[in-house]
């Protein structure tokens, strides 16, 4: 049952049409891949989906009652959707644990200013940090992380949401083999647990071991969809990529 | 010699008053990245709080104290959701804040003045108590200053570090778009340090009318000389703000030793501008 689809979303800037008409169904429980040469549109389309891009047309449907001509930022956490960034962004000046902790936190104002985390969302912390290796590391500040770590982090905090909806772009790139590892076992856990997975990614090696679903943008548009061995062996596929 | 005990305390002064308006400043800077010019104004607004309260309806000191200090985080705080959230929405570049708080700067110096005319005013009730400090001469409101300042820093400091409320300001400080997604409501968020910030705002005034007196124009030159400690100490860095308003105070007040006070303002913004251009992140990088 699809958890997220877009109705003919588009989204131009200026006379470009960086998101044309697409419409797209994403399953719980799966990890659909969403690949295509630069500036196809991806990172642009998940931009839309997360609220952080007004779309200029269409609709998002959420579940089978939640229908949303419009997203805000702000919103995604309440409709139980998280993202990563292709350039890491965390909260540079808190520490590691801190980045986590924060997005556990009470937004009333009594507990938010009197209580503190209380020790499950401290348990919560640990485990998401030590999935991730970064345990050790807690008390660092995140700018003071390698690249590589805090591309870990931001999928730690993303992790800690609890959300439903996952979208990751690029979490492999500039990640050593050993953390690879890491990002593909927790995304095979989301996956597990019944969450939807939405991964954008140029390593075609990973979206064939990782996605159960794969959809090709090119130029803004939907170029194909369907089984991942399906679709990437399709000619015009392999030409959008070959004509990078 | 006999005079560098007292350029020392009156460093000390003015360094605590420089402080308070710094800390509200760097409060608001720090999580919204723009300069806030009505925050003076604000200030303002605290100390003729007080003064229409305890001179107009009698009211006793310490409760007028308590609402103009509320009364001002009030104001800072429908000043952001009527004007500068709307900004925030449509994106707007930081000199339109700039000249939007302007607006309001100017806006609510204007109403101050129709209200309670230019004149200046005094809040003081009474003779002041003087402490003798280390062959130095203290009033009380300077010893009350000074010890505002201190529990200022030190519940900023657990409120910053220690609650949730002040992790979700760190936030929103470091990355507002990221904030936003990880669920925190950034707006909300402003809007309290609004409040916080120009409630520190209102007491500083309402400090300064104590120690010295209350006009409408009051918080111009109250910013400019918390804005100085700010840029001195490291701009949106809390602590630094604190640390340059005590440097300020004393390079003003071991300035001036040897020739006339009016030189005070000259040599503020004489290190203004040699630190930036030569240390323009401050003392302490944020």
């Amino acid at each position: 049952m699809p958890t997220l689809e877009t109705k003919s979303i588009s989204k131009r800037f200026d006379s470009i049409k960086a998101v044309d008409n697409v419409s797209l169904s994403f399953e719980a429980g799966k990890i659909t891949g969403l690949i295509g040469p630069n500036g196809s549109g991806k990172s642009t389309l998940i931009n839309l989906l997360t609220g952080f891009v007004p779309y200029d047309a269409g609709m998002l449907v959420l579940g089978e009652t939640t229908r949303l001509s419009r997203v805000r930022p702000y919103d995604i956490a309440t409709y139980d959707i998280t993202r990563t960034f292709q350039d890491v962004r965390l909260f540079e000046q808190m520490s590691v644990l801190d980045n986590v902790l924060v997005v556990l936190t009470e937004r009333n104002v009594w507990s938010a200013l009197f209580e503190k985390h209380k020790t499950y969302h401290l348990e919560k912390a640990k485990e998401v940090l030590e999935r991730v290796g970064l345990w050790e590391k807690r008390n660092q500040l995140a700018v003071n992380l390698s690249y590589g770590q805090r591309k870990l982090l931001e999928i730690a905090r993303a992790v800690a949401m609890d959300a439903n909806i996952y979208f990751f772009d690029e979490p492999f790139a500039g990640l050593f083999p050993e953390m690879r590892k890491v990002v593909t076992s927790v995304l095979k856990e989301l996956r597990n647990k019944g969450n939807t997975v939405i991964l954008v990614e140029h390593n075609m090696d990973i979206i064939r071991e990782l996605s159960d679903y794969c959809v090709v943008m090119d130029s803004g548009s939907l170029l194909a969809q369907g089984k991942p061995e399906v679709v990437l062996s399709r000619k015009d596929v392999i030409e959008a990529y070959l004509g990078e | 010699m006999d005079i560098i005990p007292q350029l020392v305390v009156n460093s000390i002064i003015a360094g605590a008053i420089y402080s308070m308006v710094a800390l509200g400043f760097n409060l608001i800077y720090g999580t919204t990245k723009f300069f806030n010019l009505a925050h003076g104004t604000v200030a303002a607004i605290g100390g003729y709080t007080v003064f229409y309260l305890s001179k107009s309806l009698d009211f006793p000191v310490l409760p007028s104290v308590i609402v103009g200090v509320l009364f001002a985080g009030c104001i800072g705080y429908l000043v952001d959701k009527s004007v500068f959230r709307a900004l925030r929405k449509k994106k707007a570049s930081g000199m339109v804040f700039l000249v939007a708080s302007l607006g309001v700067m100017t806006a609510l110096q204007a109403l101050v003045a129709i209200l309670f005319s230019s004149q200046f005013q005094t809040l003081s009730v009474g003779s002041a108590k003087v402490y003798q400090v280390f062959g130095g001469v203290i009033t009380q409101v300077q010893a009350i200053i000074l010890l505002c300042v201190l529990l200022i820093m030190a519940g900023l400091t657990l409120l910053l570090r220690f609650t949730r409320f002040g992790k979700a300001v760190r936030a929103t400080s470091d990355e507002e778009e990221v904030a936003k997604i990880v669920g925190i409501n950034t707006n909300k968020i402003i809007g309290r340090v609004f409040f916080l910030g120009s409630a520190i705002a209102g007491l500083s005034g309402i400090l300064v009318g104590f120690d010295t007196g209350i006009e409408p124009a009051m918080g111009l030159s109250l910013l400019l000389k918390g804005v100085i400690a700010s840029i001195i100490g490291g701009i949106g860095n809390v602590y630094g703000g604190v640390l340059g308003a005590f440097l300020l105070g004393f390079i003003e007040n071991f300035g001036i030793w040897k020739i006339s006070g009016e030189w005070k303002d000259a040599i503020a913004f004489g290190v203004l501008l040699i630190f930036l251009l030569f240390r323009p992140q401050g003392l302490i990088k944020k």
